[in-house]
């Protein structure tokens, strides 16, 4: 075995000579490391390379408001959101800088979305009326009211539009029982009195957000709606540049 | 419960259990404070032990946990790399006693500190990054005047330098892992390394099956690999490592292991051993599944009856080929997991080494698991193994029909109060055993007078 030592020691000589390639870093607490070889080597490993996840246990990031996505991160790390699944995969990133943070906002906030299936009709038509109407007699407000008439979302709010239905359910939950996520406060209003089957028509509605309603629906049909094609994708026109490469997963 | 342990030969070595035991109580207790302290992975990431671990029920791995471990263990921020974890059991052997109403198992019924393990692992630099463990096991075996003797020695070791070419449309994860174990460096828990089950009894004579495939632990600690390996896209996964015996610079892989020691004989192997493993994997939504085929093809010298590798008589050659199958399903509140491996061994000994009947037999061993754990705490298991083969009656002497062929089942349930404990109660129950269901030996036992029911506490700290 003394010749494959021999071959090792080399090889590994050889190999950390390019470990200071900060290119391909997968360090959390060097200033040097690009917000997006961070995104790349790390985030994508539950977030996906374009934002884009594919276990609902991970939010899906592509083309999600700038602001929410620094304001998130920066609780994460200063361990101010700290609901269950924040502490078990977010608490670490406590040595990103504001710099890299701000990288990896642009770098998700950049990526093109992608709507989920819908669900059944009955609750997708459910869920729009919430998304649009709220309910007023239990004291929900509309979530168009901050998170935009395509749940695109708008500065510190949210895009809700293109969500995995159980991550926006799971949230619901904790800012409807928790106090873990101070900055949505406003939250706790809102969702106060939805019951778990109002949560779960609204988080299907967002996952999917069609643009009209179904044909057999009975909901009222709101005065600016249009008939566009069964299944388009959402996307926000201030997320989409020129020359993107169309979303793969 | 009985303390017959704790009635050791020398104070010394009591005293040592008792602080062991109550610094292990301790820790238990220390866990209802807030976790500012995690294992060296998990403070090295800041993550839970659930972030990596399918259900926590360790060490299976999530999506996630392979991609830490396929990353060369690198990924988060460099911190001490000290970790301890240590078992404390009872074996229940159903029927314990042989014709001449001696024991079968030794120390049955006893709550036993079972072993204890330091980790030496984590991320070393950007690209380099590895898992050592150095385990005492408390009762080992025992001496000539009957006196337990405990053992320091080598265990699951996997260093590696990783690489990984990511950008919009492609994914290249190419890594070179240095280990002393075949399968230790495979990320599925359909690996014989990180199998089901995850742990049993250290001294049940009789609980598992008595023979298994070259790959099934075989060459475990006793040799040293080296090799490649790439994952594409998180879809195909390939490597290709050689093993030869774990000596001279590379005998810090099997440190514990030495020629000449009956208890802990050291295997030798002939040149380099070829191993592979392909796999093919696919996740949507909570959905994970993997499909693949592995192996080995091992040239193994004999021990003389001292322990002394003989080094001019030939070897044996073990060709072990497996296919293997995983199924997760991981969303808050529930995780189901299932494994399926099938190993097939050729065993061809030209110079009669092993094989007593003929120069050339086989070696089948089937294992299948499914768990299904809910809020990460509460967990079920149930488990089949099925162990067939060639009969021989040098190689299975202690078998009435000189045959391996040995199968059952495994029902687990286990209880994981705070992330870093897993308390469990397994039985293995056998419906046949080294070739009949009743009197396997010819002296009248039968397979179920081999059932066990194993109580562990598994726990870990940094």
């Amino acid at each position: 075995m003394n010749r494959m030592a021999q071959i090792v020691a080399i090889g590994l000589l050889v190999a950390s000579s390019g470990c200071h390639d900060l290119e391909r870093s997968r360090q959390v607490d060097n200033p040097a490391v690009a917000g997006r070889t961070i995104a790349l080597q790390i985030c994508s490993n539950c977030h996906g390379v374009n934002g884009v996840s594919v276990s609902p246990t991970f939010p899906k990031l592509a083309g999600q408001t700038h602001q929410y996505l620094v304001d998130q991160i920066t609780d994460f790390k200063s361990h101010s959101r700290s609901d269950p699944n924040a502490r078990r995969f977010m608490w670490g990133f406590t040595h990103l800088t504001d710099a890299q943070i701000e990288d990896l906002a642009t770098y998700f906030s950049d990526q093109a979305t992608e709507p989920g299936e819908p669900a059944a009709p009955e609750l997708m038509d459910e869920g729009r009326t919430i998304f649009t109407s709220g309910l007023p007699a239990k004291g929900v407000a509309a979530c168009v009211a901050c998170h935009g008439q395509h749940g695109e979302g708008a500065g510190q709010f949210p895009r809700l539009a293109g969500q995995h239905a159980d991550y926006v359910v799971k949230q619901l939950r904790v800012f409807q029982q928790t106090d873990t996520r101070p900055r949505g406060a406003t939250m706790k209003a809102v969702c106060t009195n939805m019951s778990e089957q109002d949560m779960r028509a609204v988080a299907a509605y967002v996952e999917a957000f069609p643009q009209a309603p179904a044909a057999e629906s009975a909901s009222p049909v709101r005065e600016d709606a249009v008939d566009p094609p069964a299944k388009e994708e959402v996307v926000d026109p201030r997320t989409k540049k020129a020359g993107e490469p169309s979303v793969n997963q | 419960m009985e303390q017959a342990f704790l009635n050791g030969s020398h104070a010394f070595y009591r005293l040592l259990r008792m602080g062991l035991l109550a610094a292990l109580a301790a820790l238990c207790m220390l866990q209802t404070f807030p976790a500012h302290a995690l294992p060296i992975f998990a403070r090295q990431t800041g993550q839970s032990c659930v972030a990596c671990h399918a259900g926590g029920q360790f060490p299976e791995l999530t999506p996630y946990g392979r991609m830490f471990k396929l990353n060369g263990y690198t990924l988060g921020e460099r911190t001490i790399p000290l970790a301890v974890m240590g078992t404390v059991d009872v074996t229940k052997t159903r029927h314990n006693h042989d014709i001449n109403g001696n024991d079968i198992s030794p120390k049955d019924g006893n709550l036993t500190w079972d072993a204890a393990s330091i980790f030496l692992a984590g991320k070393i630099t950007d690209h380099i990054g590895g898992f050592a463990q150095y385990t005492y096991t408390n009762y080992d075996h025992q001496n000539a005047s009957g006196t337990w003797v405990g053992h320091w020695g080598s265990d699951n070791t996997d260093i590696r330098y990783v690489d990984r070419i990511i950008g919009d449309a492609k994914d290249l994860i190419l890594g070179v892992t240095l280990n002393n174990s075949p399968s230790v460096q495979d990320v599925w828990n359909t690996a014989p390394s990180w199998s089901y089950p995850y742990l049993s009894s250290p001294t049940s004579a009789v609980g598992a099956p008595q023979f298994l495939p070259v790959l099934e632990g075989s060459l475990a600690q006793q040799a040293a690999g080296i090799g490649g390996y790439l994952y594409w896209n998180k879809t195909v996964y390939a490597e290709l490592s050689a093993y030869a015996t774990a000596e001279g610079i590379w005998s810090f892989l099997s440190k514990g292991s030495k020629e000449g020691d009956t208890a802990h004989p050291q295997t030798y192997l002939r040149g380099y051993n070829p191993y592979w493993r392909l796999a093919l994997t696919h996740d949507w939504g909570a959905n994970s599944v993997m499909v693949g085929t592995f192996g080995l093809n091992a040239k193994i010298y004999p021990n003389d009856s001292n322990a002394f590798p003989i080094f001019d008589q030939g070897v044996t050659r073990f060709t072990d080929i497996g296919f293997d199958a995983q199924y997760q399903y991981i969303l808050e509140p529930h995780t189901i997991t299932a494994q399926a491996r099938y190993i097939h061994e050729n065993i061809s000994d030209p110079n009669n080494l092993v094989l007593g009947d003929s120069q050339s037999a086989s070696l089948n061993s089937l294992r299948l698991k499914v768990s299904y754990i809910y809020q990460a705490r509460y967990g079920i298991s149930l488990s089949y193994f099925n162990v067939t083969g060639s009969t021989d009656s040098a190689a299975y002497g202690s078998s009435a029909n000189f045959s391996p062929a040995t199968s059952g089942w495994m029902p687990e349930i286990f209880w994981i109060p705070v992330q870093n404990i897993r308390i469990g109660v397994q039985y293995t129950h056998f419906t046949k055993y080294l070739g009949a269901r009743s009197n396997y030996d010819g002296m009248g036992r039968n397979a179920s007078d081999n059932d066990t029911l194993f109580v562990y506490l598994w726990a870990a700290y940094w």
